[in-house]
């Protein structure tokens, strides 16, 4: 009885030995081996010639974005749902991973996912937002890496440098890819008939609604009637943190800004102004886009910005004006049009769109200050030297009669 | 089961030792934990300070969960029981010094000095670097060189349940570490996701949960005196999780790239995997047979909520792995919850019952009876009220993001319920506090006189008699 008893627990060892490790393995093919191998050729197909790998930099900035743990509240993939595709842009797929070891997908989200993040924002931007998230999104909970920088957000250490420029990485293989690498891929992912697969390509590549887009880009139409109360809770919430609580662009994270952030209490903004710099964000500046609220939230900040402008100028004498307009004729309207548009023949070139003074009227003090010093980080330049004096006055007043409060359309 | 004629002997210094070490390493974790639930409420907690940014701290939890509480509390139970099992001792006293310092010098201390100095992976239950995970590795072999041949033995004529998982676990973990660790760093991008998520089960399908089922069904019989409800029932069980486990892994990345049928495996595993637990503790619950929910003794006491928050758990994970729900809640603050209901549940009671019920039989350990009972119910009040608000939070943060709602306001709307969660870190914390009190004071010996054992009597022989009447061949 015993010695039998005792050679059945032998057999049944045995037969656990093989049934165990035979399970075990099972697993590690089914889930892990095979589907690499369905995954490798996916990428083998559907991958661009050419796909771009990371550079040095952008190598050693992705190695602090995985010692600081970023993975374990931004995800780095957008999964095949709708919910995510509209929020983020086009799913993940295997090929724009490949160069990841290891992997940064991530199983938590609290802050938003970040696949496609590079272009969504500026460096100045991110730089700020390491340095001290909060002085950038008041509400935000995200640790500061304030050890990354010397001291403040404009003296970044390499680190950092190289973790800005690794998140303006993010996404890059697939937008360089183009309409072309999509279509490629599309063709030759074999995934005619996968419903799933086919959401790849449906959609935006970046649904960002941060991103900024050129100006006037479908701006929706605002309804007229505006919750005062809510428009400043919004600014408070979203705003001020750069633009300062009064709109005087006196924000914690103004000073490491370039450029600055508009002082709104300065300016005159016809609404359509205000609209297009929300809805589009300001290309090239630290300015997003604000998609993700809606008119009635747009209407009501809005409000907010144009009750910062206070106070009438004193009247312009003719003279003067005709000097001014003489003097923009000649040195000004390359950049900023004939008419002020902002629509001059190099605007084009420009990465900052040059100022439109039909939707947008400075002060005159902030209209001389420009002329007289230029604005930082952008290509308007200082005129003193170049202008005499009274050439300034007259060009600063003459670009402040443009101003159609209508919108200038 | 047959023994030899000399009772086995339980190294208690050793049970004693990783009791310790378990105790200590928890309130390291634990403080990790509160710190990065705090940091979400006011994050400037900290600022500035490296080592102290949410990032790295949650890697130091998670890996000291894993690895410093549950390891060192499994070594401990392992100790207690695997000679009792077996009729024979483990291996050497002398190799138990060495995983027990390797263990926690090799593995822990540097583990956590790296993460928090920022040298890591990114990678989940896997944050230690590769340096550490050498040693990892060569502590499964040592523990498995401890305890397994006792298994072995010439005149073993049949396996009592916990042994079969016991062997599993350690086994398996063995094999599944380095999948889960290093094919990542060298496999890129969705091919080694594929294998992280099998390792991020793994970890709790192949490690945690085999020994903390070997401690239910250990405990239960030893406890209670009442035998198993089903011998038959316990093999099945065992049989159907080390076959449905591991292919549960996938489930970690529902509508990713990776191909659909193995989202799909994964996902069907998860559901039977469901319906297994619930075959598993049905016979655990039904070998209780009136003992009550609540057991007058808290070793038993521990051991049975764990068994229910076991079945809680999986029924909860088997359906959030569903297409379903996992779109609206994956990524959510409900996975966080989840998480914890296992580890902080199901686990943690588990490791404690199983400290405790080993800690009673050590002849010259302190005990604090009283002292344990609370530390049981602040635990449970403090789990019940840390899952319940983080799996609200995760519900709120689903609606919101299926919404056209800015990102942000699913930050704003999961706050009060951070805070919530923040909060029951104080029971939990005050559970701890009074389960090392437990251990920590009282008269010594009046563990052994609280299950009723009188002194002079020999525990070790005492209790194989108990589990000889459960453990019926399988």
């Amino acid at each position: 009885m015993t010695a039998r008893a005792g050679r059945a627990l032998r057999i049944a060892y045995v037969v656990a030995a093989v049934a165990g490790v035979a399970f075990f393995v099972m697993s590690v093919a089914l889930l892990g081996v095979w589907p690499g191998r369905v995954l490798d050729r996916q990428v083998r197909a559907m991958s661009p010639e050419r796909a771009l790998g990371l550079t040095v930099s952008e190598e050693r900035g992705r190695t602090i974005y995985g010692r600081e743990g970023c993975a374990y509240c931004h995800t780095q993939q957008i999964r095949f749902v709708h919910a995510d595709i509209r929020r983020f842009g086009a799913p993940t797929l295997a090929w724009e991973t490949r160069f990841d070891f290891p992997h940064l997908w991530g199983t938590r989200r609290i802050g938003p996912d970040l696949a496609r993040a590079g272009s969504v924002r500026t460096d100045d931007w991110h730089l700020a937002h390491l340095f001290a998230p909060r002085s950038v999104v008041t509400d935000s909970v995200m640790p500061s890496y304030a050890w990354l920088f010397d001291g403040s957000p404009d003296r970044p250490l390499q680190g950092v440098r190289d973790l800005v420029v690794y998140l303006q990485s993010l996404g890059r293989a697939r937008e360089l890819a183009g309409p072309d690498g999509e279509a490629r891929a599309r063709e030759r992912c074999d995934c005619a008939g996968d419903h799933m697969m086919q959401m790849a390509f449906g959609s935006a590549l970046n649904a960002s609604p941060a991103r900024t887009r050129t100006s006037g880009t479908d701006v929706p139409v605002l309804p007229v009637s505006v919750n005062e109360r809510r428009g400043r809770q919004l600014y408070a919430a979203n705003c001020a943190s750069c633009h300062g609580p009064r709109g005087a662009g006196d924000g914690p994270a103004a000073a490491s800004l370039v450029p600055a952030p508009s002082d709104l209490s300065s300016h005159e903004y016809a609404t359509a102004r205000i609209v297009d710099a929300l809805w589009n964000g300001v290309a090239g500046t630290a300015m997003q886009a604000w998609r993700d609220y809606p008119p009635d939230d747009l209407a009501a900040l809005t409000g907010v910005v144009q009750g910062f402008h206070g106070g009438q100028d004193a009247a312009v004498p003719d003279s003067l004006l005709a000097t001014g307009e003489r003097v923009y004729v000649a040195n000004c309207v390359q950049c900023h049009g004939r008419d002020g548009r902002g629509d001059g023949s190099a605007a084009g070139e420009l990465t900052i769109a040059p100022t439109n003074f039909r939707t947008q009227r400075p002060s005159m003090n902030s209209s001389l200050r420009a002329m007289r010093e230029g604005v930082r980080g952008t290509r308007m330049a200082s005129w003193t030297g170049r202008l005499s004096e009274s050439e300034i006055v007259a060009v600063a007043a003459y670009v402040r009669s443009l101003y159609e409060s209508n919108g200038g359309r | 089961m047959s023994r030899d004629e000399a009772a086995p002997r339980v190294e208690t210094s050793l049970v004693y030792a990783h009791g310790v070490a378990a105790l200590t390493t928890l309130f390291v974790s634990v403080a990790f934990g509160i710190l990065a639930s705090i940091q979400l409420l006011s994050p400037e907690t900290g600022a500035g300070t490296p080592w102290l940014s949410w990032g790295r701290i949650r890697y130091a939890h998670t890996q000291g969960i894993m690895l410093g509480w549950l390891g060192n509390a499994f070594f401990a139970f392992l100790y207690h029981a695997v000679p009792i099992l077996t009729g024979r001792n483990v291996t050497s006293a002398t190799l138990g010094r060495w995983l027990f310092a390797l263990w926690n010098f090799a593995v822990l201390l540097p583990g956590w000095i790296l993460v928090l100095a920022g040298v890591s992976q990114p990678l989940e239950w896997a944050e230690f670097p590769i340096g550490v995970d050498a040693f990892v590795i060569a502590g499964l072999a040592l523990a498995a060189i401890q305890f397994l041949p006792a298994f072995f033995g010439r005149r073993l004529e049949s396996l009592y349940v916990s042994s079969w998982y016991i062997i599993g676990g350690l086994v398996f973990t063995q094999l599944a570490y380095p999948m889960g660790n290093i094919v990542p760093e060298v496999v890129p991008g969705a091919q080694g996701a594929a294998f992280s998520g099998l390792w991020i089960h793994d970890a709790v399908g192949l490690f945690v949960t085999p020994l903390a089922v070997a401690i239910l069904y250990f405990v239960i019989p030893a406890a209670s005196g009442r035998p198993i409800y089903s011998h038959f029932l316990s093999m099945l069980g065992f049989w159907l999780l080390f076959l449905v486990y591991p292919l549960n892994g996938t489930h970690h990345y529902v509508y990713s790239v990776i191909p659909m049928e193995a989202q799909l495996t994964a996902i069907a595993a998860s559901a039977i995997l469901g319906v297994t637990v619930i075959l598993v503790v049905f016979n655990l619950l039904m070998s209780l047979r009136g003992a009550g929910i609540f057991p007058r003794d808290a070793g038993l006491k521990f051991v049975v909520m764990s068994t229910i928050m076991y079945l809680v758990v999986s029924i909860q994970g088997s359906l959030q792995a569903q297409m379903a729900i996992n779109q609206a809640v994956h990524f959510s603050d409900w996975v966080i919850g989840h998480s914890h209901l296992a580890m902080l549940g199901f686990a943690t009671f588990a490791a404690a019952g199983g400290l405790v019920h080993a800690w009673q039989r050590i002849p010259w350990a302190r005990y604090n009876a009283r002292a344990v009972t609370w530390s049981y119910w602040l635990l449970l009040s403090g789990v019940m009220m840390m899952v319940a608000s983080l799996t609200a939070a995760g519900i709120v943060e689903a609606r919101l993001w299926q919404s056209d709602a800015p990102w942000l306001d699913s930050v704003r709307a999961a706050r009060p319920f951070w805070l919530l969660r923040s909060l029951a870190g104080i029971p939990i914390t005050a559970g701890f506090v009074a389960l090392l009190a437990g251990l920590m004071t009282g008269p010594r010996g009046a563990g052994l006189r609280d299950v009723g054992v009188v002194a002079g009597a020999d525990p070790v022989r005492d209790m194989t008699s108990v589990l000889n009447r459960a453990g019926e061949p399988a």
